[in-house]
């Protein structure tokens, strides 16, 4: 029977089931639906992205509706790559894409609060009188004051303050500072301009106006690694990631690449569905491993065993053996190793000495013009010695000759260096240092004496002096210190046996399998040999944080080196650590430092300040003893703080304060006695009425003032040794174990003067400003709420890819907050008015080191002599800091803030060495921004009143964004090269990217002789590349990739080869064992610090939803076997503590840690989770709680060629890996949240 | 004017100069806008306070309860989305819900800040402000608990605004004073997960698993029963 009356023709019923049931209709409502259709719906999108600190650099479209930004995502317009080569995009990583919840969270800062102590006491004074600087100046005479907000420091205690009170407060006290104290005891903190390089700027110009002091960041976050400096005169330059994908052979060693380079590690697995092989060196089984055809795991700190071992079969393979006519060819022209080194005497052995200089051979070898920095190598045709051209002599003072054609500097022929003498058949034994037995017994010692002598081919040379001095080539010392056998007989013969360095000597030390190493070595050099350097090595952190950083970083540069990698497209060193890659550096210096207006400004290292300033110096367990050569010239004596000390005061570091008086009286002073202040100030400082600050650190006229942090979150990341800062600097409540030499009745120092008592409290005034309050900011006395990265306009460039592009304001500050640019703004104009009767045009005396890329960098040579000590004269610029007046307007900071200074047009623009002039550029930044009329100039100057202003005269300025200026730069270098590099900048020499083109669209940026690779369409960026290929030197003593380091500091502490050194022995823990015990098993471990994914890199650990991702609160991890001995279970809470203070964290405990390891990833804050310490009794610390700052002698070298000193390019580095700490359960979690009576203080309470 | 909410919005708000001068007007109007006693005798204590000694004591107080962390925020959506990303959506919405009552914020607050909507119950039309209140009453009831919980004079003080508040809708504070993040046995409970373990018999989700699978398996016999009949 037929339905068909039934069955519905042109409708069918709306619910139902369909798909046999699975599937259902039904009639609820799906407005729910509407949220994510509006969710799209928005007003505009905007491009941004994320700054501090991360080196992603990625672009976001900010979607913002009713004002409110509403989500984010990825943008995919970068400009396409070439065929063959993917392309940039997706970047970004979880970090990012959680960001936008920044702007309305509840950790918002939300307005300028300030400590509630101080305002009381500013309120009052300013009750009293009416001048705000004499209000200030009421409560810094008076000691109890200043200890009543001081001590509540890091203990809550704030009120909102209007914005006019703040910036009354900042400006009264920086105004008092540089009257009473001095303009260098105003201190400036912020890192990595490169992310957000206006809101750096606009701090660091306000404190370069005033004559303040901006400090480095580089060093002090340990993420610049020495021996790039001292290898290429180079601070780091890398290859940007997509080169990665024309490696054929890839190691990635102590770098997690997928982990803290997560928007790049797309071109990791791009690079192995090509074919690459990828080895994995990580002592921890790490994210990075995954990407391994081979993970190899050394014990972390033993690197550098590791690479030596590999560079040992090379050059055993290959050099030894003469095969590979590619390597040998590079290493004659693009390496120091044909250039001779005198031999000298020592107690009876022969040792390696310095470089031969043409000025040692009769005559200067002709060479009339520096010929101290001029090197020496051997005609391979004549066997006659030449002078090669291209070493730093021929960078100063002629033109012409600095280049790597490979001339002889008389003939101008190019010539045949010869890389050994081994043909000559003249040798001699000679003696390298070894360190390898002097280890911890946790990193392996061996026994096989403090030294090794080898057999070395040399040859005898004539001197200017007439006597007959043994010479031998870098090249046969290179390959004898590697323990290379040569047919000598005493090299190692085979690989299993157990000597410097070869991979049974390295298996025993590093925990490799030889085997292993041979192979990887093997692939390693075969790759490199087949495509002509297409091996790389990306490294990073896991090596560079150790204090033997140098040694870990200069065993994988010489593999790189000795198979010619460095400088070839797929090839060479990439470090990827913290790295600032400011590409439109020169454009930013002016604006920055306010060059435009003064120069020189006043900059500083971080390490050695912080060390000095937070006293932690005076807790110093390291001797010199310890890590000086056995073959040392001379027994150098002293502390690492006395090192510093020697330095500033031959201009080899800077010093920050500089002398002990106020710098704006001496030219007073000098004028008294009618002499000019230069000459006054020499005298002064020859008879010692004058000294300099870094002799006292403690003494208050030497204390740092005032200090601003901004973009940073100084004391809850990056302050190692945080419990000194509280301590010393602040004033605070602190966890610091230790006693001083003082209390310990050591050896204190021989330059420093010492106090009985350490001051606590040195800092009148700690100004923050953050989006957050950090723990800096709860350790404030003044905390500026700022705008996001969705609320300002300003630039990002990173190293990891060639985009320039913006943070544009999706929507407006929220809160009271404003962008740092209108921040510091703010605080010129207050300044301006207050210093009206305190201030006038001042004259201040500013000390300069000797600075890299200036002719001052070839300052002191061959002997080191101290002025202080009567060995030689002082002469500023030459053996001391070089001096210079400068006329301060101070009631006009704020008309020069916002304007471009006269000095671009006066003397041109500069940036590594190179001048040129730049007038057409400031005339179109006239037209384009406006002028204003300022007082005492003769002309309108071009205004930079808005952060896109401030974007303009830095696009505008720099070879790197202005193809004018590219070309003019280009033309500067082709003076000294005598080579004709402008074809590099000339395709896009009409090309100017202005501010809106990249809020369009991020755009490549153009080729710049500031940096050694190309921004080509043939090839990606690489670094060193223009050195190859277009033959301009390396910044180096020997114009090549100097391999010898022959500074006298570097001979003394057995550096001139790369060695193997252990880590050092810091001495923190072994003291607290036992000492506060709580009935828990304690055990002693290596305390490792790495980066993090559940933070926002390495500044803020706070967002809950990515702790959620983790534990929720601060983490150690630990392996199940050091677990099991302490009995502790995972997630359990834990302890780890030394000397230097204390942490609570759970404990993850997992297979991934080996023995011996505790890894705390950096910047967990102590705002987030955080119980109290049994040790300390107060809240539990931070990962840098149980860290202390160690410097480095030979990081204090400057005045010599590659190893001067300049901002965050050289320079004490602030490490941390080779610190042990005691782990142990916690007995008791206590929370500490009851009213405010510290521990301490009730401790104290107790005893009286 | 609903004059109730707008006092209420004015004494949650940060204790300055200005809400200081108007102390005295705040009170008077306590016992004339129709307050239940005990709420205006609660808010009057708040008054007395905020009256009271140095302001800067007051200030920090405030600042120390409400401008840092999350557990008191004043920012409604705080309770509800936290650090997620809904948030912008639900502030857009709540920016048209005043639009469409004829008001637009005009201040540097997010139009979550529980001043500003207490303020915006206070001129809304009786039914809105009613309905607005009653979605927020979870997010009082938790504050005033946690408020409550805190132990302080200055958290108390202000847990009787949010009390007042909810008694417009007739509701009274439910949850007990809340140990927020005070127990740490409390909260190990909360963050701890399931440890994983593997290996035959140590499936995690086996259990769950074998439960969707019976109700698949229930729910293909209904249809097919169906089906049939």
């Amino acid at each position: 029977m037929s339905h068909f009356l039934d069955r519905l023709t042109f409708f069918r019923k709306y619910a139902g089931t369909f798909s046999g049931g699975h599937g259902e209709v039904t009639t609820e409502s799906r407005a729910w639906e509407d949220a994510y259709r509006s969710r799209w719906a928005t007003e505009k999108v905007v491009r941004s992205t994320h700054g501090a600190n991360c080196t992603g650099s990625c672009s976001w479209k900010i979607y913002v509706k009713g004002g409110i930004v509403t989500w984010e995502t990825q943008h995919t317009d970068y400009p396409r790559t070439r065929p063959d080569l993917p392309n940039h995009e997706p970047r970004g990583c979880s970090r990012g894409a959680s960001y936008s919840w920044y702007l309305y969270s509840a950790n918002r800062l939300k307005y300028p609060m300030a400590r509630k102590r101080l305002v009381k006491l500013w309120r009052a004074a300013k009750a009293k009188h009416t001048d705000p600087v004499l209000a200030w100046k009421s409560i810094q005479d008076d000691p109890a004051q200043r200890r009543e907000y001081q001590s509540a420091r890091g203990l809550g205690g704030f009120v909102r303050v209007s914005w006019d009170e703040a910036e009354e407060i900042i400006a009264a006290a920086n105004v008092h500072t540089v009257k009473t104290w001095g303009p260098d005891r105003v201190i400036g903190f912020s890192p990595i301009p490169a992310m957000s390089m206006v809101s750096y700027a606009a701090g660091s110009r306000y404190l370069s106006l005033i004559g303040g002091v901006c400090m480095s960041f580089y060093d002090w976050y340990c993420d610049l690694p020495p021996s790039s400096p001292q290898t290429w005169g180079e601070q780091t330059d890398v290859p940007e990631s997509a080169d990665w994908y024309n490696a054929g052979f890839i190691m990635m060693w102590g770098s997690n690449v997928p982990q803290t380079r997560t928007p790049d590690a797309h071109f990791m697995a791009e690079a192995r569905y090509r074919g690459t092989k990828v080895v994995t060196v990580t002592p921890d089984y790490s994210e990075a491993s995954k990407f391994a055809d081979l993970w190899l795991h050394p014990k972390q700190g033993t690197d550098a065993a590791l690479a030596l071992a590999m560079g040992h079969v090379i050059l055993t393979e290959w050099h030894a053996k003469g095969r590979g006519d590619y390597f040998l060819d590079y290493c004659r022209r693009y390496t120091d190793m044909p250039m001779l080194v005198l031999l000298a005497e020592r107690d009876g052995r022969l040792v390696p000495d310095r470089q031969l200089r043409a000025s040692d051979l009769p005559e200067n070898a002709g060479q009339s013009n520096n010929p101290d920095w001029k090197t020496v190598a051997i005609d391979d045709a004549t066997g006659q010695p030449y002078i090669p051209t291209g070493s730093i002599g021929f960078r100063w003072g002629e033109q012409g000759k600095w280049n790597l054609e490979g001339r002889d500097a008389r003939t101008l022929e190019v010539v045949t260096p010869r890389l050994s003498l081994i043909e000559g058949g003249a040798t001699a034994q000679v003696t390298f240092p070894y360190f390898g037995d002097h280890a911890q017994p946790f990193f392996n010692p061996t026994s096989l004496g403090e030294t090794v002598t080898r057999t070395v081919p040399v040859a005898t040379q004539r001197l200017a002096d007439g006597h007959e001095a043994k010479v031998a080539t870098v090249y046969d010392l290179f390959l004898a210190n590697y323990g290379v056998e040569r047919g000598f007989g005493d090299g190692a013969a085979r690989y299993e046996e157990n000597a410097p360095y070869t991979p049974a000597w390295a298996a025993a030390v590093c925990g490799v399998p030889a085997d292993r190493i041979i192979t990887v070595a093997r692939e390693f050099a075969e790759n490199a040999e087949k495509t002509k350097g297409k091996s790389m090595v990306i490294l990073g952190a896991a090596l560079n944080h150790w204090y033997h950083a140098d040694m870990n970083y200069r065993s994988i540069i010489n593999l790189l080196v000795m198979c010619g990698c460095v400088g070839q497209s797929g090839g060479g060193w990439a470090h990827y650590v913290g790295q600032e890659k400011l590409r439109p550096q020169s454009g930013w210096i002016p604006l920055a430092f306010a060059t435009d207006w003064y120069r020189p400004p006043r900059q500083q290292n971080s390490t050695s300040f912080w060390y000095a300033h937070t006293d932690q110096w005076r807790y110093e367990t390291v001797t010199v003893d310890e890590i000086l050569s056995p073959t040392a010239p001379r027994k150098l004596s002293g502390a690492l703080i006395d090192f510093n000390v020697r330095a500033e005061r031959m201009g080899w570091l800077p010093s920050a304060p500089q002398l002990a008086v106020n710098p704006l009286t001496i030219a007073a002073a000098a004028a008294t006695e009618g002499k000019e202040v230069t000459a006054y100030l020499v005298e002064r400082l020859k008879d010692g009425r004058i000294t300099m600050a870094c002799e006292d650190p403690d003494h208050p006229q030497n204390w740092p003032r005032n200090l601003f942090v901004w973009r940073s979150n100084l004391l809850g990341s990056s302050g190692k040794g945080h419990e000194y800062f509280l301590k010393h600097l602040l004033g605070a409540q602190h966890g610091v174990q230790g006693k001083d030499l003082g209390e310990e009745g050591r050896a204190k120092p021989e330059e420093v003067a010492w106090h009985h008592e350490a001051p606590r409290g040195k800092l009148d005034l700690l100004v923050t400003l953050d989006f957050r309050m950090s723990t800096t900011c709860m350790y404030s006395d003044v905390v500026l709420p700022t705008a996001t990265w969705y609320e300002k306009h300003d630039l990002n460039t990173s190293d990891m890819h060639p985009f320039i592009h913006p943070f544009t304001a999706a929507v407006d500050p929220a809160w009271e907050s404003r962008s740092d640019w209108q921040i510091f703004k703010g605080i010129a104009r207050t300044f301006s008015a207050l210093a009206k009767g305190h201030l006038g045009v001042e004259r201040d005396v500013v000390l300069t080191p000797l600075m890299h890329d200036s002719p001052a960098e070839l300052g002191q040579t061959h002997v080191v002599k101290e002025w202080r000590k009567g060995e030689v004269e002082p002469i500023p610029g030459k053996t001391m800091p070089g001096v210079t007046v400068i006329e301060r307007d101070y009631p006009n900071v704020h008309v020069r803030f916002t304007s471009l200074g006269p000095l671009m047009e006066k003397v041109g623009n500069n940036g590594k060495g190179l001048a040129w002039k730049t007038e057409d550029e400031v005339a179109f930044l006239r037209s384009l921004n406006g002028t204003v009329e300022v007082p005492g100039v003769d002309r309108p100057l071009a205004r930079i009143e808005s952060d896109i202003d401030a974007c303009e005269v830095i696009m505008h300025l720099a070879p790197e964004t202005n193809g004018h200026v590219a070309v003019k730069a280009w033309e500067a270098l082709g003076r000294n090269t005598g080579r004709d590099h402008t074809h590099l900048a000339k395709p896009k020499e009409h090309e100017a990217i202005r501010f809106r083109d990249i809020a369009a669209q991020p755009r490549k940026i153009i080729s710049s002789p500031i940096w050694s690779g190309l921004e080509s369409e043939e090839v990606c960026y690489n670094a060193g590349y223009t050195n190859v290929h277009e033959l301009i030197p390396w910044r180096t003593l020997s114009g090549r990739q100097q391999l010898y380091q022959d500074h006298p500091w570097m001979l003394a502490f057995g550096e001139a080869l790369c060695v193997y050194r252990p880590p050092v022995d810091l001495k923190a823990h072994q003291a607290m064992v036992g000492r506060v015990p709580n009935g828990h098993r304690e055990i002693a471990l290596n305390f490792i610090t790495p980066h993090q994914k559940w933070g926002i890199h390495s500044v803020y650990t706070d967002n809950l939803i990515m702790l959620t991702l983790s534990r929720g609160g601060p983490i150690v991890w630990i392996s199940e076997v050091d677990a099991k001995e302490a009995g502790i279970e995972d997630n359990d809470w834990v302890e780890a503590f030394n000397l230097n203070g204390a942490l609570c964290a759970r404990a993850v405990v997992s297979q991934r840690v080996p023995k011996g390891m505790i890894m705390m990833y950096h910047a967990q804050e102590k705002i987030v989770n955080v119980p109290g310490s049994e040790i300390t009794r107060a809240r539990g610390g931070i990962h840098n709680s149980v860290t202390r700052t160690v410097v480095k002698p030979t990081h204090m070298i400057g005045g010599y060629a590659q190893q001067a000193w300049g901002f965050n390019y050289y320079g004490t580095i602030g490490t941390n890996r080779d610190e042990f700490v005691i782990v142990r359960k916690m007995a008791k979690v206590a929370w500490l949240d009851g009213p405010r009576v510290t521990h301490q203080a009730a401790d104290l309470k107790a005893a009286e | 004017m609903n004059r109730r909410f707008r006092i209420l919005s004015a004494l949650l708000h940060y204790p300055d100069e200005a809400l200081r001068g108007a102390l005295p007007e705040i009170t008077a109007a306590l016992g004339t806008e129709g307050f239940a006693p005990r709420h205006a005798a609660a808010l009057a204590r708040l008054c007395r306070r905020l009256g009271m000694g140095d302001l800067l004591d007051r200030q920090e107080a405030y600042s120390a309860l409400f401008d840092r962390g999350r557990s008191c925020s004043l920012h409604l959506f705080e309770h509800v989305h936290g650090d997620a990303r809904n948030r912008g959506p639900a502030m857009v919405a709540l920016i048209e819900a005043y639009q469409s009552a004829g008001y637009v914020p005009d201040t540097n607050e997010l139009p979550d800040y529980l001043p500003l909507f207490l303020e915006f119950l206070a001129i809304a039309p009786p039914a809105l402000a009613c309905e607005l209140l009653g979605q927020a009453l979870p997010i009082l009831d938790r504050l005033h608990a946690r408020l409550a919980g805190r132990g302080t004079a200055d958290a108390r003080a202000y847990a009787a605004v949010i009390a007042a508040a909810m008694a417009e809708a007739g509701a009274t504070p439910q949850a007990k004073a809340d140990p927020e993040d005070d127990d740490p046995e409390q909260m190990d409970r909360e963050w701890e997960d399931v440890p994983v373990t593997f290996g035959p018999g140590n499936d995690p989700d086996r259990e769950s698993a074998r439960a969707r699978v019976a109700a698949m398996i229930k729910r293909l016999r209904a249809t097919r029963a169906a089906a049939k009949g």
